[in-house]
């Protein structure tokens, strides 16, 4: 990596950039066509790594006879190769105002994460997309690929600043009409939204890819840190909440959350989406290294 | 409406003036104006409203109680101020018969209030409901108290300054004194019945009103005899526990036998004033160190004798205990004085009598005193002039002489009168002659005249006398007074108007009288022996009770005696204009030590003695007879007010500590 130090500290750290080096991405949906072979490939016997063997057929192609097996044991096997083929690897980021609160903010953690997963996708020369809820229809956003691509990614992540006034589900809507193709697609967002995220989510169930929803929450959400006769001001879009910081009201409000969590994580599992729960407080290596190892995002 | 006002004043005493209660009501009001115009939310920025409009929504539904619990801290507030203007009305419910608007307060403090039957003494257990008793006077009534034990003693005047009241209470120190209420109800009644108004001071107060007079005592005391309340409404506060116990020390003697007097017997009489036998320890203490102890069994109500044997024990101080002693402290121990036997001393001044000088010298008269005999040359002698007017003498016996002044003494003058206008003496002219004068009656009670037969005793002549005021005619004859004591200052004159050995013109003796060959003679000369120069005797070997007034005199021409109280107080006195020293601070028990240029020369002890106060059990019948009253006690338990505004303001307190603590830790319903 040739990247000044000053650039790498802000979004990844060199410890977590070696760390992430050994890790690969990997989509559930694409690796089981291919391990069972039904599906051609274009680039077929360019791979070395070897997969499995199977019973010869008429007309297979007889380069991948085994005449060693057939020496030995009088039957035509044919040799199965692991196809390489590039991943396409997209990330999807909730840039609005609500981001921007938390220390880190949101917006700046949900970065580092993107950062983190794309450098896995540009190390094993996967093809990694990154864009924002509130970019038009019809402005896709860069496309990178490979190492050398390291640092325009980040220059790209780092350029995006929070502000943006468009909904979760018109930005998913939107997001899905520029891309429609296969592969990982990992939405990083508080979800907080006012009409709901349920709209957003099943847009996202009719493309072919693998989701994973990334909850961000700032520790001010999670443990609210409120008291005496306040006035809550919703920073985007003014709203005013009356309250009078009190036992139940605390109570009341971690019910609610707890409500809002478990009812996304339902909604997803049941469309066989991914769905994690974290916070600004969760260093990035250890959701990545963790957590998102647990849920076989990576590898 | 008239039962609601009496409900009213019984359980309030509002503490304010009218204006100052408008004042006090428009703080609630107040504070909720406050509170409302305080109710400016602070704005505050968060990521989204989304979770807390749902988290209000659910909180709507019961939003009575929400708000309720919103305002908390409004109504602590709220419940604070109330509490402190309840506080402010002064509460209390009442089981006393406070009726009066005047109250005279009698304390007993005599000695048997020390008792610890009650609290810590029957005294501070007094005090303590006399305060009670004062906290819950009303503006305007006014308070009096007397303490009292055999005297009285106005503590503080009629007064409503309720602080000055409980300052004089608390100042009120138990004695060791008797009880006597008489004088107390005297000087109450002085204050409440007309007619017979007393004057303190300045303080003139009291027109004859009615008061109401609350006793608290044990009741140690004899009915008060013609005594009328008047206007004196008693109430009486009997103290005391009847289950008390007490063993006492009633007397301690020492005593030199009778055929011996280097050895000297010690005696004590114990008393139990308990309902069951006790079984006690006598230990006697030499100066300090103990030197023997018995075991004495008094049955209860009696009372035992107890002796030690002292030998040869010539001087020093001895000191009595006994243990387990009861509730009453001050009769546990008893004091003494030992001292080698003091003879008196007398100087007789006479030409020459045979009949006299035998009757001085007779072993018992010589074991009383100590006699010098001189001339009555001596009579202008420089030195004993010195002697006469300084003490030196107890009795000087002026046999056909008479001095020019009178001595520092008491004096038996015989045939002569002493040069005093009182008793007729005239220096120009001599006094008149009575002829044979036949007796007639004689004063046989006193000490003077004891055992004294004059049926066949004659007089040849005698001198006529005048009888002093505050004399005491002793032997009167048809012609006129022939024997007569009188007082003056301190010591006392005794004249015997009939010559013994009569002198005539020429100088020639003859006898004027048969007395001196009556057994009765050297009777009464012992007699006025033992009277005139024998009164040192009490100080020296018996012990005084506590409180009384001690006359001192030193054989020494000292102007100043110190005297060293049991708790090391010194007070030095001066001599007065009769030699003696006075002393009357003799409220402490125990040894008193006297100092003559700071060398101890005499102690005397003070002892309680006193078997009606020893007897500390409270009077059986609860009742007290004044004049022809009878007062009955009053229980004590519904005696008292009981206030609650110290609880409100508590109260109020700690609801402001839980508002603070909710304010600050955000401790919620």
């Amino acid at each position: 990596m040739t990247m000044p130090a000053t650039e790498t500290n802000q979004l990844l750290t060199p410890e977590l950039l070696a760390q992430l080096e050994r890790l690969e991405l990997v989509s559930r949906k694409v690796f089981r066509g291919r391990i069972k072979g039904e599906r051609r490939s274009k680039r077929k016997g360019q791979s070395v790594e070897f997969a499995d063997f199977r019973s010869y057929v008429a007309g297979d192609d007889l380069r991948f006879v085994d005449w060693n097996t057939y020496a030995r044991l009088d039957k035509l096997f044919l040799k199965m190769f692991l196809e390489e083929e590039d991943l396409h690897f997209y990330v999807l980021l909730d840039a609005s105002l609500s981001m921007e609160f938390g220390s880190p903010t949101k917006l700046h953690h949900a970065k580092q994460l993107a950062a983190a997963l794309s450098f896995i996708g540009l190390v094993r020369a996967d093809r990694v997309k990154i864009e924002t809820l509130g970019q038009p229809a019809r402005r896709p956003g860069p496309i990178f690929r490979g190492r050398a691509s390291v640092w325009r990614m980040l220059d790209y992540l780092d350029g995006i600043a929070a502000g943006e006034t468009t909904s979760l589900a018109t930005g998913v809507k939107n997001f899905c009409l520029r891309n429609s193709g296969k592969g990982i697609f990992v939405l990083i967002s508080d979800l907080m939204e006012k009409t709901g995220y349920e709209a957003a989510m099943r847009y996202l169930v009719s493309q072919q890819l693998d989701v994973y929803v990334i909850h961000l929450l700032s520790a001010e959400e999670v443990e609210p840190d409120v008291k005496g006769d306040l006035k809550l001001v919703d920073c985007e879009d003014q709203d005013v909440a009356e309250i009078t910081a009190s036992a139940p009201l605390l109570h009341r409000y971690q019910q609610t959350l707890a409500a809002f969590t478990s009812g996304a994580r339902e909604f997803c599992t049941r469309r066989g989406m991914n769905y994690l729960l974290a916070t600004n407080q969760l260093p990035v290596e250890q959701l990545v290294s963790s957590y998102l190892r647990k849920r076989g995002l990576v590898r | 409406m008239s039962g609601l006002l009496s409900w009213w004043t019984d359980h309030f005493t509002p503490m304010l003036s009218w204006w100052q209660w408008l004042w006090v009501l428009l703080v609630p009001p107040a504070i909720v104006l406050l509170y409302f115009l305080k109710l400016r939310r602070q704005p505050l920025e968060v990521p989204s409203t989304y979770l807390w409009r749902k988290s209000i929504e659910d909180l709507h539904v019961n939003s009575i109680w929400q708000k309720l619990r919103q305002n908390l801290l409004l109504f602590l507030q709220l419940l604070i101020v109330g509490l402190a203007i309840f506080a402010l009305l002064r509460p209390g419910y009442r089981g006393s018969k406070l009726i009066g608007d005047r109250f005279i307060f009698l304390v007993d403090n005599s000695a048997s209030m020390n008792s610890n039957d009650v609290a810590e003494s029957r005294l501070a257990e007094s005090k303590r409901r006399v305060a009670e008793m004062i906290d819950q006077m009303r503006s305007g009534d006014v308070a009096m108290i007397v303490s009292f034990s055999d005297r009285a003693r106005v503590e503080q005047l009629f007064t409503d300054n309720r602080r000055e009241l409980r300052r004089r209470l608390d100042a009120i120190e138990p004695t060791h004194r008797s009880t006597a209420l008489g004088e107390a109800l005297k000087v109450a009644a002085g204050l409440a019945n007309p007619g017979r108004q007393f004057e303190f001071g300045e303080n003139r107060i009291s027109e004859g009103l009615p008061a109401t007079l609350y006793i608290f005592s044990d009741g140690k005391f004899p009915a008060v005899q013609g005594f009328s309340l008047g206007n004196l409404k008693p109430v009486y506060v009997p103290l005391g526990n009847p289950e008390s116990t007490n063993i006492g020390i009633t007397s301690f003697a020492v005593q030199r036998a009778e055929e011996n007097t280097l050895r000297s017997q010690a005696f004590a009489r114990i008393e139990n004033n308990g309902s069951q036998e006790a079984k006690v320890t006598a230990t006697l203490l030499h100066d300090g160190r103990v030197i023997d102890a018995d075991e004495v069994h008094v049955k209860a109500g009696e009372g035992s004798g107890v002796a030690f044997d002292l030998r040869d024990l010539a001087s020093g101080t001895l000191e009595l205990r006994v243990s387990p002693g009861g509730n009453l402290a001050s009769d546990d121990r008893a004091w003494a004085v030992v001292s080698s036997p003091r003879r008196g001393k007398v100087l007789l001044v006479t030409p020459g009598n045979d009949a006299v000088v035998f009757a001085v010298g007779t072993p018992r008269a010589s074991q009383l005193a100590e006699v010098v005999i001189a001339q009555p040359s001596v009579l202008d002698a420089k030195d004993h002039l010195q002697q006469a007017a300084g003490g030196a003498y107890d009795m000087i016996i002026y046999d056909q002489c008479q001095p020019k002044e009178m001595p520092q003494a008491n004096t038996l003058f015989i045939g002569r009168l002493p040069p005093l206008a009182e008793w007729g003496f005239d220096a120009k002219t001599a006094p008149d002659k009575i002829k044979g004068p036949q007796i007639m009656d004689l004063d046989s009670a006193h000490p003077l005249m004891q055992l004294i037969d004059l049926g066949n005793v004659h007089f040849a002549e005698a001198i006529a006398m005048k009888l002093p005021a505050g004399g005491t005619r002793l032997i009167d004859t048809d012609a006129g007074l022939l024997f007569a004591v009188a007082p003056r200052e301190n010591f006392e004159d005794a004249v015997l108007a009939g010559e013994i050995v009569g002198a005539d013109e020429k100088g020639g003796k003859y006898a004027n009288t048969d007395w001196p060959l009556r057994l009765s003679f050297p009777v009464f000369v012992l007699n006025a022996m033992q009277y005139l120069a024998g009164s040192r005797q009490a100080v020296d070997t018996g012990s005084i009770t506590p409180g009384r007034l001690l006359s001192l005199r030193s054989d020494s021409h000292t102007q100043r005696l110190t005297v060293r109280s049991p708790s090391g107080r010194s007070e030095v006195l001066a001599r007065t204009k009769g030699g003696m020293f006075h002393y009357a601070d003799t409220d402490e028990l125990g040894i008193y030590q006297i100092e003559e240029e700071k060398k101890p020369t005499q102690a005397f002890a003070v002892n309680l003695f006193d078997s009606a106060e020893s007897d500390i059990r409270p009077r059986a019948e609860n009742t007290i007879k004044i004049g022809y009253v009878d007062v009955a006690g009053v229980a004590s338990s519904e005696s008292t007010r009981r206030e609650l505004w110290r609880l409100l303001l508590l109260a109020s307190f700690c609801v402001l500590l839980v508002e603070w603590f909710i304010y600050n830790r955000r401790v919620y319903l």
